[in-house]
């Protein structure tokens, strides 16, 4: 069984592996070794970025315990059922397609020298770690509600007819079994939170800059290779050192099979969660709501004119309108899901049937720097980097293994007699997959669709590639308007963002409503 | 009858498509539609328009694929990185016919490989309403004074272009290493740095709710408040700081790159950039002068001064120095080393 558990792995692990070839490991080559040089080592001597290190290590340890701390609640408010459940689920998700100076400007507006709240609070740490929560909580939220297992509930209910109170329960059960989900939720936090750079610049100025500020500083303006790849290995080793500790907790989640039962409060209660849940969101999303209001605010006062001044003809070849933009957005999204499936898929599934190795390589390509990828593509496909070809690859590169992680633990629930039994049936490999666990697995499918789709349509990738005035997606769309001064290009922007903001609510809300169906 | 068909589908497919030109330019680069086309259809060449991020950064990608270039032409390279570009050896001269239209002074490769398209100037912009009543900084050394320092945001030189615009200002104004002097004092005043104009104006500028009145950009910025305004200012709402030396005089060229296939589409490209509509169309879409001589200005750059005195720097000492200082300035700015430690350290 583990012989032949073992080959299959592989099976399913090699096309991984071709296409981290491809997409990751001859691009980050290229740059690496362009970058062996004694020089290199000058980085590790160099006090200021130990001083970077430790506030990217401090900075992502103190986001990923906040957001573990409020997901947790959360998680488990979501067992209930309560009014707007469903659409809570789709507005977590929001933030994370949301480009760092958008949310800045957010946070500006209610909390900025002239913001609504009347307090000045940028350059604070509480800020940093506002959008840090603000990013990444609906990412943790998803996971820790989908792991949270059947087993659980049953042991919890074991629990309390021994006479353990509620609370006990929680704490000697619940907790405990949570653990490994804490590990997963968290560990992702750390990861995206260590390698941002836009938002703690943004927010905190220069003396909140990460790790990562630094190697695009040396590797896209000094091309100062050496010591770029030397802070590139040594960003990615800390992050992989985390990982393995995510990984290793992941592999030991209390495994769950599709979604786990919701079950009914009385009214009162489900209206007193609700309210609860829904009043905490606003106020951590309150940055997005001020940003709304404030994109009705144009030269022309109070109304629609940010947004209807997207829909007139643009004369210029370089400023793309509303229409043109969200098409690309909506294509380039769709085609790098439609990569980033198969991929994640395989990912997750040879990762489920034990492929050794397989689940640190896979996640690979959230622990490279983005911007080495860029130039490693620059590098490695020249004559492709101008070619939507290479745009795909990129987006779908950083999208898969979100898609894969969602998908994993759900896999390592099927009970294999399932499997078996469908074998004994005479069924196929093929149509075991497709009949069997296929359907088990939707749910997770769903949920984790939607992460690849939100990595794909926010700025992930943006910083990656070259951009053709053509492809202009709505990201590119807000930059090309704030790079130009004036109040219309302010408040395009805003518009924009605002749409874009609208587009992801309503995919995530559309996945989430097709994995139900399951 | 085949032969006939085949040079039928030829002459359909070859005007469809030509030539491809691929034009490698930094973000900012902005045409109107309708000129663009106009040119595909009269030349058969189509155009394909790549964006490489910031004057620096685009740059950078045209060096690392100097074997294999991925475009014919590039647009962009300003006189802070003219000496770098022109070292890598990425260009092929070429002595264009429009090239006695253009603004002499402006020529600063005699050799054409790189031929100024236009140019402009960055310099200190200030907001109008958030500092009414107050007397304005009247020369460079008064931004130094806290109250000032305080009230400005830079942005970072080693990621931005007019930032280093900015810096070389004040290496132009306090020489080396005085220049030192003067940043530690603004970073003890407590002057801001962003990461790139975008930030620094959308972000720290108080006209669109930062707290700094002062900011690194343009000295047509105020020109842009107005037309960008939907008729809302008909003055500026904002204005340049008066203060001699304190602007810096940016050209922005474009070269034909080494290695393209389509020499002579270049050359009409090239050409086309330079004829008088071309030039007359740059001011509203990118905010810089046109360098030809007979292009005429669109009204609202009344409200865009020419600095009577802009600050100038050699190419080819920006070239030989500009690692070193963007490296000082980093150190004495964002890590807080005095200049004199800023300058031993390695």
């Amino acid at each position: 069984m583990t012989k032949r558990g073992w080959t299959t792995g592989s099976a399913y692990a090699l096309p991984v592996y071709l296409f981290l070839a491809i997409a990751v490991v001859y691009p980050l080559a290229k740059v690496l070794a362009r970058g062996v040089s004694p020089e290199a080592l000058s980085v590790f001597s160099d006090r200021y970025l130990w001083e970077r290190l430790l506030w990217s290590l401090e900075y992502g340890l103190a986001a990923s315990s906040l957001v573990i701390l409020l997901g947790v609640p959360l998680a488990y408010s979501l067992r209930y059922r309560f009014p707007g459940r469903e659409a809570f689920l789709a507005v977590a998700g929001v933030p994370f397609v949301m480009p760092t100076i958008v949310v800045a400007t957010g946070f500006l507006t209610l909390l900025g020298p002239r913001g609504i709240v009347g307090r000045d609070l940028t350059g604070t740490v509480f800020v940093l770690l506002w959008a840090a929560v603000f990013y990444n909580l609906g990412l943790a939220t998803r996971i820790l509600h989908g792991l949270l297992a059947r087993q659980g509930e049953a042991l919890e209910a074991a629990a309390r007819t021994l006479g353990a109170s509620p609370l006990r329960a929680f704490f000697r059960v619940t907790l405990p079994l949570l653990k490994s989900g804490l590990w997963a939720s968290g560990g992702l936090t750390f990861v995206y939170t260590f390698a941002s750079f836009g938002v703690p610049l943004l927010l905190g100025g220069y003396r909140y800059a990460t790790l990562e500020v630094e190697v695009y500083r040396l590797l896209a303006y000094e091309l100062d290779f050496p010591r770029a790849s030397a802070l590139v290995v040594w960003q990615s080793a800390v992050l992989a050192l985390v990982s393995l500790a995510y990984l290793r907790a992941q592999s030991k989640l209390a495994p769950s099979l599709g979604e786990p039962p919701v079950r009914t409060l009385s009214p009162r209660a489900a209206w007193l969660l609700g309210a609860l849940v829904w009043g905490g969101t606003l106020v951590l999303y309150s940055p997005l709501l001020a940003l709304i209001a404030r994109s009705f605010f144009g030269p022309e006062g109070l109304g629609l004119d940010n947004y209807l001044r997207l829909l007139r003809p643009q004369s210029s070849y370089f400023s793309p309108g509303l229409i043109e933009a969200t098409g690309n957005t909506l294509r380039f999204g769709l085609a790098s899901l439609a990569l980033a499936l198969p991929v994640g898929l395989l990912y997750a599934l040879g990762v489920a049937r034990k492929s050794p190795g397989l689940d640190l390589f896979g996640f690979f390509p959230l622990l490279v720097s983005p911007v080495s990828l860029g130039i490693g593509y620059l590098l490695a496909y020249p004559h492709l980097r101008a070619s939507t070809w290479i745009l795909v690859l990129a987006y779908a590169t950083l999208a898969y293994p979100l898609l894969g992680r969602t998908l994993i633990p759900a896999l390592r629930g099927l009970k294999p007699e399932f499997l078996e039994a469908a074998a004994t049936l005479g069924a196929g490999a093929w149509r075991r997959f497709w009949r069997v666990e296929l359907p088990l697995i939707r749910p997770a499918l769903a949920g984790g669709m939607a992460l690849a789709l939100a990595s794909a349509i926010g700025e992930f990738g943006a910083t990656m590639i070259l951009v053709r005035p053509e492809w202009a997606t709505l990201t590119v769309a807000i930059y090309d308007r704030l790079g130009k001064p004036g109040m219309a290009n302010f408040g395009e922007a805003l518009a924009l963002s605002v749409i874009l903001m609208g587009l992801s609510l309503f995919l995530f809300a559309l996945v989430g409503r097709e994995g139900k169906l399951g | 009858m085949w032969k006939k068909l085949a040079t039928i589908l030829l002459l359909v497919f070859g005007l469809a498509y030509a030539q491809e030109l691929r034009v490698l330019t930094h973000n900012s680069f902005a045409l109107s539609k309708s000129l663009i086309q106009a040119f595909e259809q009269e030349s058969g060449i189509k155009l394909r328009f790549i964006k490489g991020g910031d004057a620096g950064e685009t740059l950078n990608k045209a060096i690392l694929t100097k074997d294999a270039p991925i475009a014919d032409v590039l647009y962009g390279v300003d006189n802070t990185f003219l000496s770098r570009a022109l070292e890598e050896d990425l260009f092929i001269a070429y002595a264009s016919p429009q090239v006695r239209t253009l603004r002499s002074e402006l020529i600063l490769d005699p050799k054409l490989r790189v031929i100024p398209v236009d140019y402009g100037y960055v310099t200190i912009n200030y907001d109008k309403e958030a500092l009414q009543g107050n007397a304005l900084p009247k020369t460079l050394e008064d931004l130094t004074k806290p109250e000032w320092a305080a009230r400005l945001v830079v942005e970072n030189p080693a990621t931005s272009s007019p930032g280093l615009a900015f810096l070389l200002t004040t290496v132009a104004n306090f020489g080396d290493p005085g220049y030192l002097d003067f940043w530690a004092k603004l970073r003890d005043g407590g002057v801001k740095v962003a990461k790139g104009w975008s930030e620094a104006y959308f972000s720290d500028f108080t006209r669109y709710g930062g707290d700094r009145p002062l900011v690194v950009s343009y000295t047509t910025s105020p020109a842009a408040e107005v037309y960008f305004s939907e008729g809302k200012y008909q003055t500026p709402p904002t204005g340049n700081l008066n203060v001699p030396k304190a602007a810096f005089f940016q050209v922005e060229f474009v070269g034909i790159l080494k290695g393209t296939k389509n020499l002579k589409a270049a050359q009409k490209f090239v050409d086309w950039l330079l004829s008088k509509k071309v030039q007359e169309d740059i001011p509203l879409n990118m905010w810089v002068y046109p360098a030809r001589r007979d292009a005429a200005l669109p009204p609202v750059f009344k409200y865009a001064k020419i600095p009577a005195h802009p600050a100038k720097l050699d190419p080819g000492t920006i070239r030989e120095k500009r690692s070193r200082w963007i490296r000082e300035w980093t150190k004495v700015v964002l890590q807080g080393l005095s200049p004199k430690e800023a300058r031993t350290q390695p």
